[in-house]
């Protein structure tokens, strides 16, 4: 081949060698906890890091890897780790670059477990954080400190839906020699390489869109390879010889992948949370996928807004697509294949009509996910955002009549028909 | 680490031991565009069985200040000037592509200090396509797409690599692309220009081993074999499957390979 191959057939294709033994078509699912060495020189030379190779599933896996190899492939990153949940991909990237002391710049707008692990739990170990609205770009410069070593922002914002402007908060991050670390998981590598405009990482939970069907837990950290983290003496951990590895210097042997090998080296053996190969094959099968389910969740989110915007037991919509949407515009330039499949709006008469409608719709499940293939529905501020504070509600756009809708891939038809009944009994509290 | 040669700063990776030049020497030398990360799987392999490894980056590529030296000849001299700035002694040259041109005029020009040559995936010549120096001139980015688009066999072109979880593709697009723009239509100027490398072989006085990919297309088997029948009694093997990125893309073959001749060639001691 003389040109790259592009996202469908990477999609299919990207990390897998065929099975050399039987031929097989699909990864192989290699539930194995260990792997026998040839001889005592190839053991120590995998233990020692000079040469690739599987020891023990807890740290490598090689169905695993076939699926960071293939989402580094389609984020257009130089590697990925793949963990045991999107909350564990967003600890395990944190603290291999932070520690006691260090600081983070993030976005109000966030899923709820990312806000309350930098808002309670970090903070236990030294690690603080400043919260900026994702719309107020200056804001992030303005929070840098001296001891900042993180910009940390969703792309598309849990549940208000603000886009950050990725380059510009890039440029904000490149100009302190910090990086900017997107949880990407609400937009995919199919609507939106961060890469592209500047990102450094990428944390997916693949519990949602990547796998798409609701079968299994897990997350995934990219390295995008673009972080000089030579230029300045912020960042020990990959700068600085490593003991636990003979004093082997990650930035310096390894370059535009030193990032995700110290999650490796670190996170996947001391912490220890691993992907099992079942779950890994499970989201392959979903990837395989992508980019067909991801055409089908936003052309029935735009068929969806087009509905709610015009029901008239409906307050308000929330979609980055809608021109009355704030950050419609950067919808356009970071998202031109649609900007998500999560709707937020308001049933007429308050939080009792919201309840109402959701306990009464047939077809969308009431449950604490999003991106299923089927869609799905919840009230944020009792369940997903329930623990944290009122301000901070206020500040990640959350109100008491909201509910927050994940489009699946049914026919539009019916997930209409099966909102009119829960229209229908919200009725009387309008 | 750093130190200064021809008045610039200079950076080599040493596989993750300090550099002991007391020790029998593997120095490494990187292609066009590339860097001392190339290398890793390879460096760190000898640098743990008690050798120097020692990996620069040339002039103008990654860690090294630029600009990138104009010809194979000056890339020779300043080789030569780095082994005398670090007193590396008893070397066993290891070279890819670009680097093999270096390699040949560096044996056959200060080869006082070597004991052994690996040539892998090269030929004694590198003539260049001309769309490609232009786009390295005027479109980096397409140049590096070509390279790579060449570069890889069909196992780097679906993102495989042999360190888990790491795509050997992306990986050496972020390096090429974190290079000064300007340096790789500099490195391709230099390879085309080049035209001693039948004289050159022809002064090696050492152990050579020659390494060649069957799927490579960008130093195809036809120039590589013309190498081999220049060179003074070559060790030669042919890795069928693998692409031109040879050392990425078939590292335990290669390593086995060097690990084979270099044990053999230049001991060091309680080598296994």
């Amino acid at each position: 081949m003389s040109r790259f191959l592009n996202f469908d057939t990477l999609s299919l294709h990207a990390g897998q060698t065929v099975d050399p033994v039987y031929g097989a078509r699909a990864a192989p699912i290699y539930q194995t906890t260990s792997y026998v060495f040839p001889d005592t020189d190839t053991a120590s030379s995998i233990f020692n890091l000079e040469r690739g190779g599987h020891a023990y599933s807890r740290i490598t896996n090689p169905t695993v890897g076939v699926l960071e190899q293939r989402i580094a492939a389609l984020e257009g990153g130089s590697a990925a780790v793949c963990t045991a949940s999107g909350m564990a991909a967003t600890f395990c990237a944190i603290t291999a670059i932070l520690g006691q002391g260090d600081h983070i710049v993030a976005s109000t707008q966030m899923y709820g477990g990312n806000i309350s692990l930098m808002k309670n739990t970090l903070p236990r170990f030294g690690i603080t954080t400043t919260f900026v609205d994702p719309t107020d770009t200056d804001g992030f410069a303005q929070a840098i400190q001296d001891n900042t070593k993180l910009i940390y922002g969703e792309l598309i914002g849990n549940p208000g839906l603000d886009i950050l402007d990725l380059e510009a908060i890039a440029k904000i991050g490149a100009d302190n020699h910090v990086p900017l670390m997107v949880d990407a998981t609400f937009n995919t590598p199919y609507l939106c390489r961060c890469f592209d405009y500047g990102a450094n990482m990428t944390i997916h939970s693949m519990t949602k869109w990547m796998g798409g069907h609701g079968v299994a837990i897990g997350g995934v950290v990219v390295d995008g390879g673009n972080f000089d983290w030579g230029t300045t003496d912020k960042y020990p951990t990959i700068t600085e010889p490593y003991a636990p590895f003979q004093g082997i210097n990650l930035w310096e042997e390894f370059g535009p992948s030193a990032f995700a090998t110290r999650i490796r080296a670190e996170a996947m053996r001391d912490f220890g949370a691993s992907m099992s190969p079942m779950t890994a094959f499970l989201l392959l099968q979903g990837i395989e996928t992508l980019s067909l389910r991801m055409d089908r969740h936003m052309s029935n989110t735009m068929q969806l807004l087009d509905y709610l915007s015009n029901h008239d037991q409906v307050s308000w919509v929330n979609h980055p697509s809608l021109p009355s949407h704030s950050s419609h515009e950067l919808a356009k330039k970071y998202l031109p294949k649609g900007a998500g499949a999560i709707i937020s709006f308001g049933v007429q008469g308050g939080r009792e009509a919201g309840k109402a409608f959701i306990e009464n719709v047939e077809l969308a499940s009431h449950l604490a996910n999003v991106g299923d293939a089927k869609t799905l529905i919840i009230h944020p501020a009792t369940t997903t955002h329930s623990r944290i504070d009122a301000d901070a509600l206020v500040a990640a756009g959350i109100t008491e009549d909201m509910v927050r809708l994940s489009v699946g891939l049914e026919d539009v038809a019916d997930i209409k028909a099966d909102f009119e009944i829960g229209f229908r009994a919200a009725k009387q509290f309008a | 680490m750093y130190f200064e040669v021809q008045g610039r700063q200079a950076f080599a990776t040493t596989g993750g031991k300090p550099f002991d030049h007391a020790k029998p020497a593997v120095l490494f030398l990187h292609g066009s565009g590339l860097d001392h990360t190339f290398w890793g799987l390879h460096s760190r392999f000898f640098a743990f069985r008690n050798y120097a490894a020692l990996v620069p980056d040339l002039p103008g590529h990654t860690n090294s200040a630029g600009p990138a030296l104009e010809s194979i000849e000056a890339m020779a001299d300043w080789l030569n000037d780095v082994v005398e700035a670090l007193d590396v002694r008893n070397i066993s040259l290891v070279a890819h592509s670009m680097g093999c041109l270096t390699a040949l005029e560096f044996a056959s020009r200060h080869g006082e200090r070597l004991r052994s040559v690996s040539f892998i995936a090269s030929g004694l010549a590198t003539p260049v396509n001309k769309a490609l120096i232009e786009a390295a001139e005027n479109d980096p980015e397409a140049a590096i797409a070509m390279m790579l688009g060449w570069g890889f066999g069909p196992a780097g072109h679906m993102h495989q690599g042999p360190i888990p979880g790491n795509s050997m593709l992306a990986g050496g697009r972020k390096v090429m692309r974190g290079n000064v723009p300007t340096e790789l239509a500099t490195d391709l100027r230099a390879c085309d220009a080049y035209e001693n490398g039948k004289q050159a072989a022809a002064a090696i006085s050492v152990p050579v081993q020659v390494i060649l990919a069957g799927k490579d297309r960008m130093a195809p088997r036809k120039a590589g074999l013309e190498l081999v029948e220049h060179l003074p009694d070559p060790e030669v093997t042919i890795i069928e499957e693998s692409g031109h990125m040879v050392p990425q893309e078939a590292p335990d073959r290669c390593r086995k390979l060097l690990r084979d001749f270099i044990f053999r060639e230049n001991p060091a001691a309680a080598s296994t």
